[in-house]
């Protein structure tokens, strides 16, 4: 475990200081993130600007604006800790650089999961902790609130992980997957209001076959304490086993793993 | 004259079947343009709970209708040239092509419209079973279809020389993809890919009506929805026509600025 902590650290050394060699990025990393922001919160300030919407799906403006705010969150975290490695993945298969990653002593899976990072997307990551304190400032939260949020999102951003790397390691057989992220991001986009924003089967589908719902209205749900008992334990539950689902593709997608040339 | 219709025909060949063998790429590209579907998802499960059935005299059917519409025309204008550009600027790859007696851009552009041709089977496919699910119900007058179809022309073109323009900010800066995610959001929220432009406070219609936008997705929409007139048609690609225009002479001067730029770095 401290060896792992150690690496990490190496890891994100480097990243970032050859990141930083490019400051002119940092403007157009700005930009986007903006842009981000922007189109997530215009589709909520639309609903409830039309006369008469008092709520969307039973949630309040500010009630919604936690779900905006987790959802941004979420994008930061996708753009400065998950895509920049999972995208590697499929190159390095191409490439027939993944005999280097299998090959040092290291947990591989930790390994291409560490190895790269994002730092320019960051201000994504303030903008989402900026939206949930401007949403939580009006609304009664308790601490218990928080904390079963605070842990209800951990299980969240789990399940981003692994759906991503599991995606990602189809590239073992497929070779080309750089459009994963574009198929993601897709599904992802429902997650930016709350699933009872949805009609009743679509609501179905985004908890149970494609689980956005557990990323974003959940952990909101769990900080204004609406939050019913069967959701707040199914959350880490499906972390869990998506984990070891992940788990188990990546050995057999390793085991598969014949290198560029063979 | 025979000489251009030659050299039009080859350079459309070669794209088409450059373009088709990316088939299934362009199927998740297609998937992946997903806000217009989670848009009319929200609003019609929003008009569902109201009292009347409706927001704004929009019952959950011409939600769908309109939706729907947005999302088959954004599809028809879908513009990748700037993130190409980046890379061909960046790593070089435009040099050889400014060695052809033709503008590189019209190979980008017989590129986009060959693509288009790819797409629009799963297209109508996907357009169909949306429809037979939310219960869209398109106009039945005839003309709106070729008057759809003109509009997206011009709006494709005018959009496909902004994104171009911002394509060749590459000679200067290295963040021009942001510019075109920004750019980007504000196409979507002024064309009407949020909400019917009608939804809006006044004061952004008042600002979008000068734009190209809203004249590019919301009013072909509308027009499929059977909600506007042949005479708001005519004036919307009115419009797109001097955007074109505005864009086509933007478009030549920062082509001209930017290769001076280039020629300077010695690449």
């Amino acid at each position: 475990m401290r060896r792992h902590l150690r690496l990490m650290r190496i890891f994100i050394g480097a990243t970032v200081s050859a990141q930083l060699e490019y400051r002119a990025n940092f403007l157009g990393a700005v930009l986007a993130s903006l842009g981000e922001a922007g189109v997530a919160l215009l589709g909520i300030s639309l609903l409830f600007s039309q006369p008469g919407v008092q709520g969307v799906g039973g949630w309040t403006y500010r009630e919604a604006l936690l779900v905006t705010g987790f959802f941004m969150l979420t994008e930061g975290f996708i753009s400065v800790f998950v895509q920049p490695n999972m995208s590697k993945i499929a190159e390095t298969i191409r490439t027939g650089n993944m005999d280097f990653t299998l090959l040092k002593p290291v947990d591989a899976q930790f390994n291409v999961s560490t190895r790269h990072l994002n730092v320019l997307r960051f201000p994504d990551i303030l903008i989402g902790l900026g939206l949930l304190l401007y949403a939580s400032a009006g609304l009664t939260v308790t601490v218990g609130g928080v904390l079963t949020a605070a842990v209800l999102y951990l299980s969240a951003l789990v399940i981003v992980y692994c759906i991503w790397l599991g995606l990602s390691t189809t590239a073992f057989w497929f070779v080309k997957t750089q459009n994963v992220s574009e198929l993601f991001n897709g599904v992802f986009g429902a997650a930016r209001f709350p699933v009872s924003a949805f009609p009743v089967p679509v609501r179905f589908v985004l908890t149970f076959v494609v689980p956005v719902a557990f990323i974003t209205t959940v952990p909101a749900q769990a900080v204004t304490g609406q939050i019913s008992a069967p959701m707040a334990l199914a959350s880490p539950l499906v972390a869990l086993v998506l984990c070891l689902l992940t788990r188990l593709l990546w050995r057999k997608a390793v085991a598969s793993y014949t290198s560029a040339s063979s | 004259m025979k000489w251009l219709w030659h050299k039009v025909r080859v350079l459309f060949a070669t794209r088409f079947a450059e373009m088709a063998e990316y088939r299934a790429e362009i199927v998740i590209w297609m998937l992946s343009g997903t806000l217009s579907i989670v848009m009319m998802l929200v609003w019609m499960a929003q008009a569902q709970s109201r009292p009347d059935g409706t927001v704004n005299g929009y019952a959950p059917a011409e939600f769908a209708t309109y939706f729907i519409s947005t999302w088959f025309v954004a599809q028809l204008l879908v513009v990748w040239v700037a993130w190409e550009l980046d890379i061909e600027i960046r790593q070089g790859l435009l040099s050889p092509k400014l060695l052809r007696p033709m503008d590189p851009m019209w190979h980008h552009y017989a590129s986009h419209v060959a693509e288009r041709l790819v797409r629009i089977l799963p297209m109508l496919a996907l357009l169909g079973l949306m429809t037979w699910f939310s219960g869209a119900r398109f106009s039945g007058e005839l003309w709106v279809y070729p008057a759809v179809l003109g509009l997206s022309v011009l709006g494709f073109t005018a959009r496909f020389l902004w994104e171009y323009t911002i394509g060749l900010l590459a000679f200067w800066t290295e963040s021009n993809t942001s510019f075109q995610e920004l750019v980007w959001l504000v196409y979507a929220a002024l064309g009407g890919m949020f909400a019917p432009l009608s939804f809006y406070p006044t004061w952004v219609q008042d600002i979008a009506r000068w734009t190209p936008f809203p004249y590019m997705l919301g009013l072909p929409a509308q027009l499929l929805a059977g909600k506007a007139t042949s005479e708001q048609a005519w004036q919307g690609a009115g419009v797109l026509l001097v955007w074109l225009v505005i864009f086509w002479f933007l478009r030549a001067a920062v082509w001209r600025a930017g290769l001076r730029k280039y020629g300077a770095v010695g690449a």
